[in-house]
């Protein structure tokens, strides 16, 4: 775009190949682009140009798959949807064990929600005509079945860090199903079971999620839940 | 210690390659039929081409009482020129509504606009209001059916690239060689069956709308063990994508921004598309319609104009949309309204600015040739979705992958439970022929000097752009079939990876991808310059009409390390469904 | 013209503050300031009021002076207020309150502040 500046973009990226390095250490490369460049189009250039040996996770690069979140100056963004800047230090998203530079390994996310069912669990099968859903309510399902599953939430919050809690993404998801109508399993009991109460209500997630979720909103719902008992018919 | 050519042995009864929806839905189905099921995903299973959908679903739901099966049939076929596999057509009307159904059951919250009716809304090529949606899109699609396989406790594999499909001394299915690229080993998955479901070829093309990993690995594969592919010169371009900035180049901006007040009514005006000059160069090419057009024909129309020097320095042209529409676009698509915010600014976001689009390599009409079970012509080889080929002709509806995936997923994966309940286990028969190529495929981290895949993508993809995109003539394509293969010949052999270890070595993984590109842009050159004319998505500029006797297909197969070409009448078609076919079908 | 609420801009996450840190972090510390004012009030009135402490008060003759400085008050009363405040927005929030969590920050710290400012005003002879 003719009117877009350009930059010059310093990036640290952090390597590490735990096969053969004994703890991480941080690269640093310069790439010149516009100033519009997205934080992956600066990793994507530094692997096309000077890291060929880079490791790191994209697909869509346009926010909806969720595979590149990375930290950028020490805050859990997606790659492809933050914009660069002119000093970044890049890493990969903690608290995940590193597969390789920026790759994490999600094999313990993929089990927790594995455990957690998220399927509905129905007591008949499906009637052969259009579920009864209220609107409101099928647009707020569908609300947070946007949810990216890309664990920036669960990076960012400081009760994750501190206290044993799944995590506030795993909460939303228990949420979306508690909210379902044809589910029929106590999703605030496994809440519980995952921390819920460890949340710090800080919605340091809500901030930020690159969804527009709020998985404190859903954390709270359920704490309304545990006070006033629930609105579902058991 | 373990050594290159160490391969680790696994058995199942199916191997799906991909974890889209079509992969998904195969393995439930193949699961639920009995078999032991193992999913592979080239990278973290969300990363797929569903994911990025924006989810609508065509289907006859019996909420619109003008609607009806053969309606949204003829639909398929006008909007495929005739050239459908019709029993594949009528198969994906008949079948999308239990589809939609099963995906409610699954989870899946499809919009309403009263708690028993689907809010639906009309797709380009459609005559009837029948197009279902969910606001969480193909996120929400994928997400259901992931938690579906994770109740049933299908083993999903990350970061397993397929690389081979191997076959025994009879030509069966032996089973599928992937680099574990987590742990950098390889693996030699025994299986009498093989579902390839790893979607299309849009990263053929330098402007696309599709996710990275969709390089074509699967239909490659599937080519190079002996299937046959049909209806490869097809490729979808969608009209509208953003313009900037780079890496939102070529992601669709979709049809509710476009086709406006007729995305609800269908005698209601499209958005304009304007070219740099201020005219509405759209109405030269369809009078009628006008921007209310195919997909095909618009894509075309602004593809011209930024050729011919008609776009804007950016490289697109403007449609103007419709503020009324923005309400109403905010609902359904809120996720499309925030990248506008983010990529173009706000008035462009509520609709009230022109907004740059450009055409976009979408859809892969063409791929592997199936039958009515998803069965290729190879025993125990099977391909569904976007891998597939035949179901939409020369034009898909915006709006029918949805419904494809699901459909074919579904009947692939009960064909191959099938298939690996009738099938002699294969054992380790094929170990021997996986070790070798498991040689040849580490080449590129033997040499110390040579070329980089990226460069040599990124040529292909200029190639296949400039050449065997929207626009092809018959010099160009014979120019760039040389082109592709003399890469093939000489620059392939020669290529070479920084990083020699195998652990997430994109680069590697990248010269991979790059054989299966390669396979796919020769076959897909070799096809167009074969017809002779214009339909639907494939567009020659020097043969701009439609042929009547070329109402057919043309299936690719290779043999000894040739490309052969064959011409094949329509498949499934007793009675013509259209009318340009009847008149052909009189005349003969 | 349609006035309706745009999606956010989410493309520069990594710029800015994180309201929840802040608001955790002034929390605790108001939090412990008020658990530390208590410990300590207690034991200064005790060395200043229990005859059996009067040597203590005799090798502590700043003692008194201390419990007037203008800041311990600011202090004191930004974190009563910010303490309570803040918590009881943490309480309705969770019975079902709809609270944004960027606007209720910043009325609490303004209000709190206010309450600490006041303070310094009293003891500047305002």
């Amino acid at each position: 775009m003719s009117t877009v500046a350009s930059i010059t973009v310093t990036a640290e990226i952090q390597r590490f190949d735990p096969s053969q390095d004994a703890e991480p250490r941080f690269e640093s490369f310069e790439v010149s682009g516009l100033a519009n460049m997205s934080v992956l189009d600066v990793v994507r250039s530094i692997y096309e140009n000077q890291a060929g040996d880079l490791a790191f996770q994209f697909a869509c690069r346009v926010g909806r798959c969720g595979t590149c979140a990375v930290r950028v100056n020490g805050r859990p963004v997606l790659a492809c949807q933050e914009r660069c800047k002119a000093q970044m230090r890049i890493e990969p998203l903690k608290p995940f064990p590193a597969l390789r530079d920026l790759v994490v390994d999600r094999t313990e996310i993929e089990s927790r929600l594995a455990s957690f069912e998220l399927a509905p669990l129905r007591n008949n099968a499906h009637p052969g005509q259009p579920e009864l859903i209220a609107p409101d309510l099928a647009a707020k399902l569908c609300h947070m079945d946007s949810c990216l599953l890309c664990m920036v939430c669960v990076s960012a919050c400081p009760a994750v860090e501190e206290r044993p809690f799944d995590g506030p993404a795993f909460m939303l998801k228990l949420r979306h199903m508690a909210e379902h109508p044809a589910d029929r399993r106590d999703r605030l009991d496994q809440a519980l079971q995952g921390g819920m109460l460890e949340c710090f209500n800080c919605d340091v997630c809500t901030q930020v999620c690159p969804a527009d979720l709020s998985p404190a909103q859903a954390i709270r719902d359920f704490r309304r839940e545990l006070f006033f008992g629930r609105g579902k018919e058991a | 210690m373990a050594t290159a050519s160490d391969i680790f042995l696994e058995h199942a009864d199916v191997v799906v390659a991909g974890s889209g929806a079509a992969g998904m839905r195969a393995a439930i189905a193949a699961h639920d039929a009995g078999a032991n099921v193992v999913l592979l995903a080239k990278g973290p299973r969300r990363a797929n081409h569903t994911r990025m959908s924006g989810g609508r679903y065509n289907v006859v739901s019996g909420l619109n009482p003008a609607d009806g099966n053969d309606a949204f049939f003829r639909d398929t076929i006008d909007s495929g020129v005739g050239i459908n596999n019709h029993e594949l057509t009528r198969i994906l009307v008949d079948e999308a509504l239990a589809r939609a159904y099963d995906l409610e059951e699954y989870g899946l919250a499809w919009d309403r606009t009263e708690a028993d009716k689907y809010y639906m809304s009309m797709t380009g090529g459609g005559t009837y209001v029948r197009t279902l949606g969910s606001i969480d899109e193909g996120i929400g699609i994928t997400e259901v059916m992931l938690h579906q396989m994770h109740k049933r406790g299908i083993r999903i594999c990350d970061f397993h690239m397929l690389t081979d499909v191997i076959r025994d001394g009879g030509g069966c299915v032996a089973g599928g060689l992937v680099i574990d690229l987590s742990k950098g080993v390889w693996r030699f998955f025994s299986a009498p069956t093989v579902i390839i479901a790893t979607g299309g070829t849009s990263q053929l093309y330098e402007t696309s709308s599709g996710p990275t990993i969709n390089t074509g690995d699967g239909i490659a594969i599937a080519l190079r063990a002996g299937a046959e592919l049909v209806d490869v010169e097809f490729m979808q371009f969608i009209p509208i994508s953003f313009v900037y900035p780079q890496g939102a180049r070529g992601y669709t901006l979709t049809e509710p921004a476009h086709y406006g007040p007729r995305h609800f009514d269908p005698n209601a005006e499209a958005a304009q598309l304007l070219n740099v000059k201020g005219e509405r160069f759209v109405l030269k090419h369809d009078p009628l319609r006008k921007e209310g057009s195919t997909r095909d024909v618009l894509a075309r129309a602004i593809m011209l104009e930024i050729l011919e020097g008609r776009g804007t320095p950016e490289g697109g042209v403007y449609m103007v949309p419709d503020p009324a529409v923005f309400d109403a676009f905010l609902r359904e698509r809120p996720i499309y309204v925030k990248r506008l915010l983010e990529n173009y600014g706000e008035p462009q976001a509520r609709l009230q600015a022109p907004i740059q689009v450009m055409p976009s390599a979408l859809y892969t009409l063409g791929g592997v040739r199936i039958d009515r079970w998803c069965r290729t012509c190879v025993p125990g080889l099977l391909a569904a979705g976007e891998a597939a080929g035949g179901v939409h002709g020369a034009n898909r509806l915006g709006g029918s992958s949805m419904p494809d995936i699901q459909v074919f997923g579904r009947r692939a994966g009960m064909a191959a439970a099938d298939d690996a309940k009738a099938a002699r286990a294969p054992g380790d028969a094929g170990l021997e022929q996986a070790r070798a190529r498991v040689a040849e495929l580490t080449a590129p981290m033997q040499r110390a000097d040579g070329v980089r895949p990226t460069e040599v993508k990124r040529r292909v993809q200029k190639l296949m752009w400039d050449h065997v995109g929207l626009v092809r003539t018959a010099n160009r394509l014979e120019e760039s079939l040389r082109a592709f293969t003399d890469l093939r010949e000489n620059v392939m052999p020669r290529l070479k990876v920084t990083n020699k270890s195998r652990v997430l070595n994109r680069e590697w993984m990248e010269s991979l991808e790059l054989a299966n590109l390669l396979d796919l842009a020769q076959v897909m050159a070799a096809t167009s310059i074969e017809r002779k004319e214009t339909r639907g998505a494939f567009y020659r500029t020097d043969f701009p009409e439609t042929d009547p006797d070329w109402t057919a297909n043309l299936w690719v197969r290779r043999e000894s390390g040739r490309v052969l070409v064959e011409k094949h009448a329509v498949a499934g078609s007793a009675t013509p469904a259209t009318a340009e076919a009847a008149r052909v079908a009189a005349a003969s | 013209m349609s006035a309706a609420t745009l999606p956010r801009n989410t493309t520069r996450q990594s710029e800015g503050l994180l309201h929840g840190d802040i608001a955790r972090w002034l929390h605790r510390v108001s939090g412990t300031v008020i658990v530390v004012f208590v410990l300590v009030h207690v034991i200064a009135q005790a060395v200043l009021h229990v005859p059996a402490l009067a040597s203590v008060k005799a090798g502590a003759p700043w003692l008194p002076a201390v419990q007037s400085q203008h800041w311990i008050h600011a202090a004191l009363y930004f974190s009563i207020v910010f303490h309570t405040l803040y918590g009881l927005k943490l309480l309705l929030s969770e019975l079902g309150m709809r609270v944004d969590y960027r606007i209720s920050l910043w009325a609490i710290v303004a209000i709190s502040a206010l309450f600490g400012l006041r303070e310094v005003l009293r003891y500047a002879g305002v």
